[in-house]
């Protein structure tokens, strides 16, 4: 059985806004699965309608072969959310926070306790579980987030742009358990996020999307492979003129004085023969540089935009902070 | 099997609001400033006109209850305020991703706003007493008249929460609970008879839930009068399921 299978999803808000334009995916059991894209490309409103809080305009989602429509609370009972914004309660201790949310997923009552210690070692926040929450750092209360959703024992989780707004260490951490979840519960994820490193570090595979519609399904490195190859720059210590390279070694693209660019694959290992290559027919290395594609490269080829569209990024991070200030 | 469970989200969101108090209940104290003033000040210096308490009564035996309902009422209009807050921070879309329905959550947060009313009316009695009002400190009328805190508190932070289903910003929400909470207070027999009214002010008085609280409030800590209770009660039950059933429906549209 699929963990999610959603077809020709829409949702449309007043007259014009389509901010789901027909859009269908399974996701495996047991996967991690990215929905990439831009601020705005839809990614919030799919994991939205998949998690029954808004309803969709035309289209079918089915979480386990449960039916969002027409089984919501069933569908609630399998899952965990963490949603982009914090949604831990800065008022109540961490422990509380994880009691309140055990009781309203209706845990047994014998087994509660059990579980909250349970979820607070895995996301390391045991010594802390009794501060308020709000005088925890961003990172932690992320963690708090998963640790309250794992109370439930979800079957899928849900993570809503999981490291928004957080330090590259927290990041990390946060990052490496999410894999972690996922490799020992066997829980099957759903990430969004507008991080091309992320989705590529952590997903099994991603959709990428874009203004309502996805571009492409694959594993990222599927994906990274289809946009073409590695390419190697050498600097030439003195100007001298390359024409040509011996077969094998990759596709010359352009000859500047000393700089010379070549398109490969499997640069790495091309590298040592470049320089074999070069240096033979006398001429002098200043440095070389591999440059992979990216999934960045993969949304320009499919989307047609930058993805990381810096000011962007900045004034969400922004936001981010001011919210938790304000608590 | 459901009901059972819907129960149990309802005390588990009050659970989370006492909790929270637990914590920090400076806010609390601060709120029970004004009631404090509108007894020692306002009643102080109104209790010397004779036309406006019933014969027998001091006018600071008369709006003692008055005032309790007014703090109450304070308390719950602006909760919707909170609904907003915790809609901007993800806290709301968390809770309605929760297997509890959706209308246990709501009921719920309305007991929340209760559990702080309740505390609203033990520091508004304990001031009672300190300052000698004679009012009927007898067990079974002070069940009763938390039982109808109780109720009041659910029945406007229910009106409240539809309002943020609708205004959906704080700042709106600050604006009209300002725009709501003084006519809501004059237009009920809290600190004068409606029988003072002009008439068009009477027909609001009889349609504001306010005048059956105040009513019901009197009769139990002042007269000790129980015929008025039952119609008193029916008012207010309607309005609380009334608002309850209808912000049930709506509060789906904040994280829309």
């Amino acid at each position: 059985m699929k963990a999610v299978e959603v077809e020709n999803l829409t949702k449309v808000y007043g007259k014009e806004t389509r901010a789901l334009d027909g859009i269908s995916f399974s996701v495996e059991d047991g996967e991690i699965f990215g929905l990439l894209g831009p601020n705005g490309a839809g990614k919030t409103t799919a994991i939205k309608i998949i998690t029954t809080l808004i309803k969709p305009t035309q289209g079918t989602a089915s979480v386990f072969g449960t039916d969002v429509l027409r089984r919501p609370q069933q569908v609630r009972q399998m899952m965990g959310y963490v949603p982009q914004a914090i949604s831990v309660d800065g008022d109540l201790t961490g422990y509380e926070n994880l009691l309140i949310f055990s009781k309203l997923f209706y845990v047994d009552p014998k087994e509660r306790q059990g579980r909250i210690a349970e979820a607070l070692e895995f996301m390391g926040l045991t010594d802390r579980a009794d501060d308020l929450v709000k005088h925890y750092s961003g990172g932690m209360m992320r963690r708090l987030e998963i640790a309250q959703a794992l109370v439930n024992r979800p079957r899928i989780l849900f993570l809503d742009e999981p490291s928004i707004g957080l330090d590259p260490f927290s990041k990390n951490e946060v990052k490496n358990q999410v894999k972690e979840l996922n490799k020992e519960l066997n829980m099957t994820m759903i990430v969004t996020t507008h991080d091309m490193m992320e989705a590529d570090e952590i997903c099994d595979r991603v959709a990428i999307m874009n203004a309502g519609r996805i571009a492409v399904i694959d594993t990222p490195a599927r994906l990274k492979e289809s946009v073409g190859g590695d390419i190697i720059t050498v600097k030439l210590s003195q100007s001298a003129v390359v024409t040509s390279l011996p077969g094998g070694i990759g596709k010359l693209l352009s000859w500047e004085g000393g700089e010379l660019r070549i398109l490969t694959e499997s640069g790495e290992e091309k590298i040592p023969r470049i320089i074999d290559y070069l240096e033979a027919k006398g001429m002098v290395i200043g440095s070389i540089s591999l440059a992979k594609p990216t999934l960045d490269d993969v949304f320009i080829k499919y989307a047609g935009s930058r993805v990381d569209q810096g000011s962007f990024v900045a004034a969400r991070s922004e936001r981010r902070t001011f919210t938790r200030r304000g608590r | 099997m459901s009901f059972s469970r819907s129960v149990t989200s309802v005390f588990t969101i009050a659970e989370m609001e006492a909790r929270k108090i637990r914590h920090d209940s400076t806010e609390l104290w601060m709120r029970a400033v004004q009631p404090a003033l509108w007894l020692l000040i306002f009643g102080e210096v109104l209790n010397s006109v004779k036309a406006l308490a019933p014969a027998g009564y001091s006018y600071m035996q008369y709006i003692a209850p008055g005032v309790l309902a007014q703090s109450v009422l304070f308390v719950s209009i602006f909760y919707g305020i909170t609904i907003v807050w915790e809609r901007d921070v993800g806290l709301l879309t968390k809770l309605l991703s929760t297997p509890s329905p959706r209308s246990s959550i709501v009921i719920g947060k309305a007991l929340a706003s209760a559990v702080r009313g309740v505390f609203q009316a033990v520091v508004i009695f304990a001031l009672s007493f300190l300052i000698g009002i004679n009012l009927r400190f007898n067990v079974i009328d002070i069940l009763g008249v938390f039982g109808i805190v109780v109720m009041l508190s659910m029945c406007f932070s229910s009106f409240s929460m539809i309002l943020a289903s609708i205004l959906k910003t704080r700042d709106r929400m600050m604006g009209i609970g300002q725009v709501l909470t003084m006519p809501l207070f004059f237009a009920s027999s809290a600190i004068y008879p409606i029988s003072l009214m002009p008439t068009w002010l009477k027909y609001v008085a009889y349609v504001n839930p306010l005048s059956y609280v105040v009513d019901a409030l009197r009769s139990l800590l002042l007269t000790g009068d129980y015929s008025n209770l039952p119609l008193d009660m029916a008012a207010l039950l309607l309005s609380t399921v009334a608002f309850a059933s209808l912000a049930s429906v709506v509060v789906k549209r904040l994280v829309q």
